[in-house]
């Protein structure tokens, strides 16, 4: 898939690679003009001056190219950096939730083992523990939630990695039309089902974003059930 | 009460899953994404729980073509997605959706939007 910004930098490049191709033809053509009159050492300085100005415009086409494909290319990296990132911190989140809850589940089964082996068992303190327990156990399977996220976000990633690298071969091809394009493309990822995934999938201000949607559904009668 | 879950991930499936056997519905029945969902929900379903985004068929979609079918214009939808700008949430309730919850959730969350859906005597 190639966005229109990578459209309008192939059309850019596209366009420029044209007016080199021109200038030099004419530039060609100027060395071996008319042949009834050959140039001379007098039309040298407006030669020159002619492929300077040309070169200029070309080399700031160019840049103007450039300039174009980094900061697409460089918005979505820093995108894709900003959401691995987050992967990171969403799993060590869980990581470290999880761990704490089997610190308090651990503690909690010394306590029962206590009561078990009291002379006389306090069997209603040992089922407020077991709740507690259970309690414990579920948060834990709840931190697991951070899974389906960050996996969105690694899919993000991965879709902005196959986009970036269908814009080199785009870039690649362009500066090599005659090549042989098959080479090029035999190394494509598979892309990713953009429908798989939310772009914007986060571990973060869940209590926030739920806030949101009740309000909205509030405020906007939903449809009856 | 028959649950139908749907997601593409089996972990959410379980979560879900665990989290209705909790607070006492345990006849549920599972499907990874939208065209599973619509192939396995019959009029014993009383209640959808749907994620959004799925391979082949999305929650969103999969709760239109479900609203245009007899059995399932009136079943209490509710989305459990990542997606959380107000533009989803507003297609989400144009779909058909009736109440929509934001991952990651916590068990209260679920069962406080199950029993605002629920009539008083379903549960």
């Amino acid at each position: 898939m190639t966005s229109p910004r990578a459209h309008e930098v192939l059309y850019e490049s596209e366009a420029t690679l044209r007016l080199v191709d021109h200038e030099l033809h004419e530039l060609r053509h100027a060395s071996h003009p008319d042949p009834v009159r050959q140039p001379g050492l007098e039309d040298l300085p407006a030669i020159l001056e002619r492929a300077n100005t040309q070169i200029l415009n070309v080399l700031t086409r160019l840049r103007e190219t450039r300039a174009a494909l980094q900061s697409s290319a460089m918005e979505k990296l820093q995108s894709t950096h900003d959401k691995l990132k987050e992967v990171t911190s969403a799993t060590e989140d869980a990581a470290i939730n999880i761990m704490d809850a089997c610190d308090r589940a651990s503690q909690m089964v010394d306590e029962l083992e206590a009561i078990d082996t009291a002379p006389e068992p306090d069997r209603t303190k040992a089922g407020e523990i077991r709740g507690t327990l259970r309690d414990e156990i579920f948060l834990m399977m709840g931190a697991l939630q951070f899974q389906d996220i960050t996996t969105q976000q690694l899919n993000h990633a991965s879709s902005v990695l196959v986009e970036m690298e269908q814009r080199l071969l785009d870039v690649a091809k362009l500066f090599d039309a005659n090549g042989d394009a098959s080479q090029l493309t035999g190394c494509t990822f598979d892309a990713i089902d953009q429908g798989t995934f939310d772009p914007n999938a986060t571990t973060h201000n869940a209590e926030g974003r739920q806030a949101l949607a009740d309000e909205i559904f509030t405020s906007i009668k939903a449809p009856a059930a | 009460m028959k649950f139908l879950v749907v997601d593409d991930s089996a972990t959410m499936r379980r979560i879900v899953v665990n989290s209705l056997q909790r607070i006492g519905f345990t006849d549920t029945v599972e499907a990874g994404d939208g065209q599973e969902a619509l192939a396995k929900f019959d009029s014993s379903v009383k209640f959808v729980i749907t994620d959004w985004n799925m391979p082949n068929m999305s929650g969103t979609e999969f709760t239109k073509v479900l609203r245009s079918r007899p059995d399932g214009a009136h079943v209490p939808v509710l989305m459990v997605t990542a997606r959380s700008v107000k533009e989803d949430i507003l297609t989400a309730m144009e779909a058909g959706v009736n109440n929509y919850i934001v991952k990651p959730f916590t068990p209260a969350v679920l069962k406080e939007k199950i029993d605002a859906l629920l009539p008083a005597t379903a549960a």
